[in-house]
C-alpha cells in the first residue's frame, strides 16, 4: 500500500463515516496495518477494473515531425491525376494553415507507389514491405485528425489531451490507474532514437511529464548517451558492494529516524533507496541489446549501442517482458517540409523492418494478444505541395496504425477525402484515440480523472468516444 | 487506554447537531456536483435551472418545480432529487459518477429546513480585521496562536511543546533561506540566553541576502519565470535582470503593492526608471514560440491566454484559464471577463512568431549599461567613426588605382590565383586527449542538413581533420603543414559542419564554437599576423575573427547562433608573405582554451593563399567553382562600369578597400575596434521588457477559437462581479494593478498570504493555492486568514508578516506526532504542532553544498549552470546543442540560480520537483522517488559534495572517526551523531576502508 492511500484511509477512517463503530482491536491493527512495507509497488486507483482488460501495456512507436500519410498509409489516385493543378478551395477555405500561408495551394501527387497486402488486400506504400507481411495483424484508421497545426503543441495535445502543458500525459494516466508489473523498473519508459536528420524534432521532456500528478508518474527516459538512467552508475571507483553497504547504512539512519518521528515518507525513501540499487542492477543488463540473439537482431535490424530505431524496438519488447506499462518511442524525422520522396525513402529503411520485427517478436511470444502496439506522430501532412517537393504540416486528416493488445487486425478504419485533405469517413479525434486506448487498458476515460483547479480533469479533456469498430 | 476510549467516543458524536453553514458544508457538495449544470455557465446550465444563487435557486422554473422551498426540504425538489430512488430522476444523475453519500443529503435536507441561507463566498467577501480570541497564556505569543488555540480547544486539542532550539534555528533558517544555520550560528543561537534571542535570529535572518534567494524562487514559479522561451527550439532569451529585480525587492523588502504595480506596469509608471521598467519584463515571461509556420495570430492567443491565467493565479488565486472557452463552471467569471482581461495586456508590442536569433530576436529589449561601459562604448564608437573616414580617406586616395586593380583582380580570380589551396597535413595532434585523425583521399562521410533535407555524401576528405575520441573541456591542435615551394599571402581555416556534432553542427559540445587563438610558426619562428577576416558578418559579434589572434586566451573568434553555421572560414592575412620551400614545414596551433567547455572544432582544413587578396568562404559554399571573391564582388566585376548598380559599386568599395594593402593599417584598426564593441556589447545586461503600443482590439473567441471573429470587441474590465474600474476611457494595466492593490479586492491579500503561510506549515490555510473560489477549499482558519490578510494591507510588508508567522508560538511547536494526534489529525490542518516536508529542490541542492563549504556566496547575476549528465539536451534541436557547465565559482551558486531551461529543466531539479515554469505554480508537489535516491548517490554534484565534506571532515574533526563524524553530522544535520548512527557509520567505514585498502586505485579514481 502507498502512503497516500494508506493517509486517505486514516483520514476517512477517522473523520469520516467508517470510524463511529470501530472498536479498540480495530483501531490497533489498522495503525499497524498503516506503516507501509518498504518495497511496496504501486498498483493503481482504477480498483477493479472499469471493463475487461484487453492489453496489458502499450509501446508506442511515436513518428515525430508528422510522417506524410500520402506516402506511408492512405493511397490517393484522385490526388495523382489532379497532381500540379490547384487544390479545390472547397478543401481549404477557412482552413489552418502552417508554413503554406500566404502561397498558392496546388496538389502534389503521392510520390511513392501503393501495393496491396494480405488477405485484406490492404493499401500499403510499397517502401513498407515488412510492415506490409503482417497486415493482417495491423489495423489502420485512416481518419485521425487533431486541432494543432505546429509541432509543440501537437505533441503536448496528442501525449496529454491538453493544449495547456502542466497536464499528465497518457502513460502517467496510465501508472496512475494501473500501477506497472516491474518491480525494479519505471512503469513508464521513454525511448529516443538516434539518427541522422536535420529536421530532428525537439521533444520537450513535458511530453512524458506527469503534470499535476506526483512526480513518480512521469516517464523515465532511458538515454542513449551516458547513462541509460541519469546517475545509473556509480561514480567511478565506488564499487557495487560499498554502493551497497552506502544504501544499507542510510536506511539504518532513516529507520533510526523514523524510529523518532513515525513520519511515513521516511519508510517511503527507505523503499526508494531499495528501488533505486535494484534499478541499478538490472537496468544496465536490461538496455544491453546485445546479449540477443543474432537472429533476433538481425530480424530488428539492430546494431547494438546505435541508439537506432531498431535498437529501441528490440528494447522496447524487453522492456514490455520485464512489465513496464507503457513504452514510448520516439522516431523525430518526419517534418518533411521539402524532399518528401527521398525523404520518405530513407526514413522507410529506418522504421519498416524494426516496426514489423516488433509485431511479429511480440506475437511469437504470445505477448501480442495483450501489447496495444501504435504507430503515428502528432499530425499529418498536406497534399499540396510545399516548395515544389514537400508537404507542409496537415492537421484534418491522417493515419495511425495500431496492432495488439484487442485490435482487430487486417482492418482499416475511416477514410479521408479523395484528395486525402479532410478525415471524412468515421473521423477520429486525438480524445476518441486517447479513450480507445484505455478503454483496451480497462479503464474509462471519464472516470479515471483527477481534480484539477477545480476541475475533474481527465486524459480525454471533455470530450471522446471509444472506437468500437477497431475492436475485435 | 481511557483517553483513548474517550477519543472513540468523541468520534462517535453524531455529525449534524450544528446548524449547517453554506460555505462550509453545502457549497462544496454543489460545486462538485451540481454547478456543472446548474451553475454560473450559461452554455451547458440544464432545465434553466440555476442553484449558485439563491433568488434563482427559491423561483419556480418554466417547468413548474420550485428547486428549493425554504424551510421545506419536502416540497423543495433538490431534496425530492437527491434523495429519489429512481435512478432515472436521482441527481445527480447516475452517469456523472457523482453519487451523494448519505451524509451529504441529509446535511442538505437540513440545510433547507433550517431556511437555505446562502452565503457569499469567503474569499469574494472584504477583508475586515475579525476580533482576536481572548485567550492568553504560555502559548500565545501572537494573535495567530489565539486564532489557532482557540479551534484547539473547540476540538478538543491542545497546542504541542515548543520544540527544542536546536530545532527552533534550523526550522527557522531552513524555511526564510532554505539553507540550514552552520554550527556555529547554532551555538551562538543556544549560548544567547537572553529573552530576545529568537526575536534576533528572525531580525538577522530576515536581514540576510539569502532570505531573499528563498522568496525570490516563490515568485519565480508563480510567475513562471525561466531562461528559455519554451517552444519548440527552446532558446536562451534575455532575463536573468527581471529575476535580479526581484532578488533586491524581497531584500529590501519592496512594499508588496508596488512590488505588483512595477512587474504588470512598471513601463506606464510615470516617472518610471529602469528599475520599473526591468520589472515589466513580468508581461514578458510567456512562453514564446519561433516555429517556422506558426500562425500568428494563434500565437498570439496563446501568449495573451497565459498572461490571464498566469495574473489571474498569482494574484487572484482564480482559475480562469476555463473561462477562455466558456463561463466558468463554478465561480461567476464570464468567458467575457477573460478576454476583458486578456485586453489589459493588448498594449504590449509583441509578434506572433518571436524570433529567437538574429536583430530582431525577442523584440523589445531593455539595454542596461554600467557607466564605465557606457563611456567605453562611447569612446569606441567614436574612434570608429574616425578609423572608418580615415579609410574612406585612404580609399579615396588610391581613387586612380582603382580601374587597375578590378582588372587584376579578375584576372587573378580567373587564373585561379584568389582560390584558397586546402592543404593536406603531415601531422595532427591534441595536446588534451582529443585524437585528431587526417584524411586525404580517403572518401568519408559528409552530412549535413541543406535545404530540407539531409545531404549525404561520401568524397575524399581532401586534408580534412576529424576529432574524435577523448572530449576535454578545452584543447588546442597542432597541424604540421607542408605547403612546398610558395609565396603566401594569408592562413584559412575551414570549419567543416556536421550533423553529427552536436555543438551547434560544428562543436564537439557546448552551444557555441569559440577558437581563441591561431598561432603559426615556420622553421621555429612565429609568423605575425596583420588582419583577421571571417566569412560571415553581423552575428555573434563578441567573437570576432580579430580576436583569434590577439594574444588574448579569453577571447576569441567563433560562432554562437544557428542557422548561419554550415561551414564557417576564417582568413588570416599574414604581415609579410611567407615564402617556403619545398621542405619547410609550417606548424599551426589551433587554440580553444574558452570558458565554455567543449566548444571545440570538430572537423576543420587548412588553407593558404598566394592571392592578393583572397575572401575567407567555405569550399562547399562555391560548389566547386573558383573560390576567393564574394558573389557580389564577382558579379560586378563581370559587368561594364556603367552597367553596375549602387550596391554593385558599395560591394567594390569595400571590397577595394579590403583588399589593397595600402589600407591595412585602417582595415586593423576598425577591425579592432569592431572586436572590441562586440565584447562590450556582449557584456551589456539585456532584458526583455513590455514596451506600450496602441493596441490592437480584443475580442470574446467562442469557444476558445482564435479563427472565429464573430466575439465581441472588449474593453480591458475587472472581472465583473468584483467590481467596475473608474477610468475615463480605456484601462490600462496600470489601472488593473493598481486595483489588484486596492481596498476594492480582496483577493490579493488573501491569496498573497494564504501562500505564504504554506512556505510556514506545508500546507496553505486554504489547501488549494491557486483556487480559493467554490472548488477550492474554505479555509480551516478564515478568521486567521483575514486577520493576517487585514493586516497585510495596511502597508503590504512582507517582512512584517513573515515575521509576525514565525515568530508565532504556533509555528515553533514541536513537529511530533503522537499516534494519536498523528490519527485525530493526519494532515495536520488544526496546527496543534508543527509540519514536517521535504525542503524543496533548490535547498536539497543547496545544503549539499553549504554543508560540503563549497556554496558560493554570491547574490544576483547571470543564470548558472551547474553540473550536468552528457547528452541530457540530445532531444533538443533549432539548433542542437549541447551543455558546458560553469567554471569556479559558478559551479556552485544556490539553485536559485541555475539556468532554467523550461523543455528539459536541469534533471537534479527537476528529480525533486521544481516545475518546468512552462505555466504558474504556486504549489510544488513533493514526491519520493527512486530517481531521487539515485541522485543523491551519484550525481557529481552531490558526489563531489560528499568528497569535499569527508575531506574538510578528516582535515577538521580532529583525529578520531568518531570526532569526524560528529563534524560531518554538524554541518549536514547541527547535531551530533547518536550512538546507533555512530555505530552504522562506523561500521560503514570500516568496511569501505578495507576494500578500498585491496583496492587502492578505486580509491584513486573515486578522489
Amino acid at each position: 500500500m502507498t502512503n497516500e492511500i494508506i493517509r486517505d484511509i486514516k483520514r476517512r477512517s477517522f473523520l469520516g463515516r467508517g470510524a463511529a463503530g470501530l472498536g479498540l482491536i480495530a483501531l490497533n491493527s489498522l495503525l499497524k496495518a498503516a506503516e507501509p512495507k518498504a518495497g511496496d509497488r504501486w498498483r493503481g486507483v482504477v480498483q477493479p477494473l472499469h471493463f475487461p482488460q484487453k492489453a496489458k501495456r502499450v509501446i508506442f512507436l511515436y513518428q515525430a515531425g508528422g510522417p506524410s500519410h500520402l506516402e506511408t498509409f492512405d493511397p490517393k489516385p484522385k490526388l495523382a491525376e489532379m497532381h500540379g493543378k490547384g487544390m479545390p478551395e472547397s478543401f481549404t477555405k477557412g482552413q489552418q494553415i502552417a508554413q503554406l500561408q500566404g502561397r498558392p495551394l496546388v496538389c502534389y501527387g503521392p510520390q511513392l507507389p501503393f501495393q496491396k497486402f494480405g488477405k485484406a488486400g490492404m493499401d500499403i506504400c510499397s517502401l513498407f514491405p515488412q510492415i506490409g507481411s503482417i497486415s493482417d495483424d495491423i489495423c489502420l484508421v485512416r481518419s485521425m485528425w487533431t486541432e494543432q497545426i505546429n509541432h509543440d503543441p501537437a505533441h503536448t495535445l496528442m501525449n496529454t489531451g491538453a493544449i495547456v502543458t502542466g497536464r499528465p500525459s497518457m502513460g502517467s494516466w496510465l501508472l496512475y490507474g494501473l500501477g506497472a508489473d516491474a518491480e525494479d523498473l519505471p512503469g513508464y519508459v521513454v525511448l529516443m532514437s538516434a539518427g541522422r536528420g536535420g529536421q530532428m524534432q525537439p521533444i520537450a521532456a513535458r511530453q512524458w511529464s506527469a503534470g499535476f500528478l506526483p512526480g513518480k508518474f512521469q516517464g523515465v527516459k532511458l538515454n542513449s548517451i551516458g547513462d541509460p538512467v541519469l546517475h545509473i552508475h556509480n561514480p567511478k571507483g565506488l564499487s557495487a558492494a560499498t554502493q551497497k553497504d552506502s544504501i544499507d547504512a542510510i536506511n539504518a539512519l532513516n529507520r533510526l529516524e523514523y524510529g523518532v518521528t513515525r513520519d511515513p515518507e521516511i519508510l517511503t525513501r527507505i523503499s526508494q533507496y531499495e528501488m533505486s540499487f535494484k534499478m541499478q542492477s538490472s537496468v544496465p543488463g536490461l538496455v544491453d541489446v546485445s546479449k540477443e540473439p543474432k537472429k533476433v537482431l538481425d530480424d530488428y535490424g539492430a546494431v547494438p549501442g546505435d541508439g537506432s530505431f531498431a535498437s529501441n524496438c528490440l528494447l522496447a519488447r524487453r522492456l514490455a517482458e520485464r512489465g513496464v506499462r507503457f513504452i514510448q518511442l520516439y522516431h523525430r524525422d518526419w517534418d518533411h517540409h521539402g524532399g518528401v520522396k527521398r525523404n520518405v525513402e530513407l526514413k522507410a529503411e529506418e522504421v519498416d523492418c524494426p516496426t514489423a520485427a516488433l509485431i511479429r517478436d511480440l506475437k511469437q511470444r504470445g505477448m501480442l494478444d495483450d501489447t496495444l502496439v501504435i504507430w503515428g506522430g502528432e499530425f499529418g501532412r498536406t497534399p499540396m505541395s510545399q516548395g515544389g517537393d514537400g508537404r507542409d504540416h496537415h492537421i484534418k486528416g491522417f493515419t495511425y496504425m495500431l496492432a495488439g493488445g484487442g485490435i482487430k487486425g487486417g482492418y482499416i478504419h475511416g477514410a479521408t477525402d479523395d484528395l486525402g485533405y479532410a478525415a471524412v469517413e468515421s473521423p477520429v479525434s486525438v480524445h476518441d484515440f486517447h479513450a480507445t486506448m484505455l478503454y483496451l487498458l480497462g479503464i474509462d476515460h471519464k472516470r479515471l480523472t483527477v481534480k484539477y483547479q477545480g476541475l475533474d480533469a481527465r486524459l480525454t479533456g471533455i470530450s471522446g468516444d471509444v472506437v468500437k469498430e477497431l475492436l475485435v | 487506554m481511557t483517553v483513548l476510549v474517550l477519543f472513540l467516543a468523541f468520534l462517535s458524536a453524531p455529525p449534524a447537531a450544528a446548524a449547517v453553514s453554506f460555505n462550509r458544508d453545502i457549497r462544496p457538495i454543489m460545486s462538485d456536483t451540481c454547478f456543472r449544470c446548474h451553475g454560473p455557465d450559461r452554455s451547458s446550465r440544464m432545465a434553466g435551472l440555476r442553484l449558485d444563487l439563491r433568488d434563482e435557486a427559491i423561483k419556480k422554473t418554466a417547468s413548474g418545480v420550485t428547486p428549493i422551498v425554504p424551510g421545506k426540504p419536502e416540497e423543495s425538489a433538490i431534496v425530492q432529487r437527491v434523495f429519489s430512488t429512481n435512478a432515472a430522476r436521482v441527481m445527480p444523475p447516475k452517469a456523472a459518477h457523482k453519487d451523494l453519500t448519505d451524509k451529504q443529503k441529509t446535511v442538505i435536507r437540513q440545510w433547507v429546513a433550517e431556511g437555505a441561507n446562502y452565503e457569499g463566498h469567503w474569499a469574494y467577501q472584504p477583508v475586515r480585521p475579525p476580533e482576536v480570541p481572548a485567550i492568553a497564556g504560555a502559548t500565545i505569543s501572537n494573535p495567530i496562536d489565539a486564532f489557532i488555540q482557540q479551534r484547539l480547544q473547540k476540538e478538543g486539542l491542545k497546542p504541542s511543546p515548543p520544540a527544542a532550539r536546536r530545532t527552533q534555528i534550523r526550522r527557522v533558517t531552513f524555511d526564510l533561506t532554505g539553507l540550514p544555520p552552520t554550527p556555529e550560528e547554532v551555538a551562538a543561537f543556544l549560548n544567547d540566553k537572553s529573552p530576545d534571542a529568537y526575536a534576533k535570529l528572525v531580525d538577522r535572518l530576515l536581514a540576510s541576502p539569502r532570505y531573499a534567494e528563498k522568496q525570490a524562487m516563490h515568485w519565480l514559479d508563480s510567475v513562471r519565470y525561466a531562461d528559455t522561451c519554451g517552444f519548440h527550439g527552446d532558446n536562451l532569451f534575455p532575463i536573468w535582470p527581471y529575476r535580479d529585480y526581484v532578488l533586491r525587492a524581497f531584500r529590501d523588502n519592496k512594499p508588496f503593492d508596488v512590488f505588483t504595480r512595477e512587474q504588470l506596469a512598471g513601463d506606464l509608471i510615470p516617472g518610471g526608471g529602469t528599475e520599473q521598467k526591468v520589472a515589466s519584463a513580468y508581461n514578458r515571461l510567456n512562453r514564446t514560440s519561433a516555429e517556422g509556420g506558426i500562425q500568428p495570430k494563434e500565437y498570439l492567443a496563446k501568449y495573451g491566454a497565459d498572461r490571464v491565467r498566469t495574473t489571474a493565479s498569482v494574484w487572484l488565486g482564480s482559475t480562469m484559464g476555463c473561462a477562455e472557452c466558456h463561463d466558468h463552471k463554478f465561480d461567476p467569471f464570464a468567458s467575457r471577463d477573460f478576454y476583458a482581461l486578456k485586453a489589459f495586456f493588448a498594449d504590449v508590442k509583441e509578434t506572433g512568431l518571436v524570433p529567437d536569433r538574429g536583430p530582431k530576436a525577442w523584440g523589445s529589449q531593455l539595454a542596461m549599461p554600467s557607466d564605465e561601459q557606457r563611456a567605453r562604448k562611447d569612446e569606441l564608437e567614436k574612434k570608429l567613426e574616425q578609423a572608418r573616414m580615415d579609410l574612406a580617406a585612404r580609399t579615396q586616395a588610391m581613387a586612380d588605382k582603382r580601374a587597375e586593380w578590378e582588372k587584376a583582380t579578375l584576372a587573378a580570380y580567373e587564373a585561379g590565383t584568389l582560390a584558397w589551396r586546402f592543404q593536406r597535413p603531415v601531422a595532427a595532434i591534441a595536446q588534451n586527449g582529443a585524437s585528431l585523425k587526417v584524411y586525404n583521399d580517403e572518401p568519408i562521410d559528409f552530412e549535413s542538413y541543406t535545404g530540407a533535407s539531409l545531404q549525404t555524401a561520401k568524397k575524399a576528405g581532401n586534408g580534412i581533420v576529424i576529432v574524435r575520441g577523448p572530449n576535454p573541456d578545452n584543447e588546442t591542435y597542432t597541424v604540421t603543414l607542408k605547403p612546398g615551394e610558395g609565396s603566401w599571402t594569408a592562413l584559412g581555416l575551414e570549419v567543416v559542419a556536421d550533423e553529427l556534432l552536436p555543438g551547434i553542427r560544428v562543436a564537439r559540445g557546448s552551444d557555441r564554437l569559440v577558437v581563441t587563438e591561431v598561432e603559426a610558426d615556420l622553421g621555429g619562428r612565429r609568423i605575425q599576423f596583420s588582419l583577421a577576416s571571417a566569412s560571415f558578418s553581423g552575428v555573434s559579434l563578441e567573437y570576432h575573427a580579430m580576436s583569434a589572434i590577439d594574444g588574448n586566451s579569453q577571447t576569441g573568434w567563433g560562432i554562437a547562433t544557428y542557422g548561419e553555421n554550415r561551414n564557417l572560414f576564417l582568413a588570416l592575412r599574414f604581415a609579410e608573405k611567407v615564402t617556403t620551400d619545398s621542405a619547410a614545414q609550417l606548424t599551426v596551433r589551433i587554440r580553444q582554451d574558452s570558458a565554455f567547455r567543449r566548444a571545440t572544432i570538430g572537423r576543420f582544413r587548412l588553407a593558404l593563399s598566394a592571392g592578393e587578396h583572397s575572401w575567407p568562404e567555405p569550399e562547399e559554399a562555391r560548389r566547386g567553382r573558383v573560390n576567393g571573391l564574394p558573389n557580389n564582388v564577382l558579379n560586378a566585376l563581370k559587368k561594364a562600369a556603367d552597367k553596375r548598380t549602387a550596391a554593385d559599386n558599395e560591394a567594390l568599395d569595400t571590397h577595394f578597400a579590403w583588399a589593397s594593402g595600402e589600407t591595412l593599417e585602417s582595415q586593423v584598426e576598425i577591425a579592432r575596434l569592431d572586436a572590441e564593441l562586440g565584447l562590450l556589447d556582449a557584456a551589456i545586461p539585456r532584458v526583455v521588457v513590455a514596451e506600450s503600443v496602441s493596441p490592437e482590439p480584443t475580442r470574446v473567441l467562442p469557444r476558445g477559437n482564435w479563427m472565429d471573429d464573430s466575439g465581441d470587441v472588449v474593453e480591458p474590465a475587472i472581472p465583473g462581479f468584483l467590481g467596475k474600474l473608474p477610468t475615463n476611457g480605456p484601462a490600462t494595466r496600470l489601472d488593473l494593478a493598481n486595483w489588484l492593490i486596492s481596498r476594492d479586492n480582496p483577493l490579493t491579500p488573501r491569496v498573497f498570504v494564504n501562500r505564504m503561510w504554506r512556505q510556514f506549515f506545508g500546507t496553505g490555510l486554504s489547501k488549494v493555492l491557486e483556487d480559493v473560489g467554490s472548488q477550492g477549499e474554505l479555509p480551516t482558519h478564515p478568521e486567521l486568514l483575514d486577520w493576517l490578510a487585514a493586516g497585510f494591507v495596511k502597508d503590504w510588508d512582507v517582512k512584517r508578516l513573515l515575521r509576525t508567522i514565525v515568530t508565532s508560538y504556533t509555528y515553533q511547536q514541536s513537529s511530533h506526532a503522537p499516534p494519536l494526534l498523528a490519527a485525530r489529525d493526519p494532515d495536520n490542518r488544526l496546527l496543534a504542532r508543527q509540519s514536517r516536508y521535504r525542503v524543496d529542490a533548490e535547498s536539497v541542492h543547496d545544503v549539499a553544498l553549504l554543508a560540503a563549504g563549497l556554496l558560493t556566496d554570491k547574490f544576483g547575476g547571470p543564470s548558472v549552470r551547474p553540473y550536468q549528465p552528457e547528452g541530457y539536451l540530445s532531444a533538443l534541436n533549432f539548433p542542437k546543442r549541447d551543455y558546458s557547465a560553469s567554471r569556479d565559482g559558478d559551479l556552485y551558486r544556490r539553485g536559485v540560480y541555475t539556468i532554467w531551461q523550461r523543455t528539459f529543466l536541469h534533471p537534479t531539479m527537476q528529480t525533486f520537483d521544481a516545475p518546468t515554469r512552462e505555466e504558474c505554480t504556486v504549489n510544488r508537489v513533493n514526491s519520493n522517488t527512486p530517481l531521487q535516491a539515485l541522485v543523491l548517490l551519484n550525481d557529481p554534484i552531490f558526489v563531489e559534495a560528499a568528497r569535499v565534506l569527508a575531506q574538510n571532515a578528516m582535515e577538521k574533526g580532529g583525529k578520531s572517526l568518531n570526532g569526524r563524524i560528529d563534524y560531518a553530522f554538524q554541518r549536514a544535520l547541527n547535531r551530533k551523531a547518536t550512538a546507533a548512527e555512530r555505530r552504522t557509520l562506523t561500521a560503514l567505514y570500516q568496511k569501505a576502508l578495507s576494500r578500498y585498502k585491496a583496492a587502492p586505485a578505486d580509491a584513486r579514481d573515486l578522489l
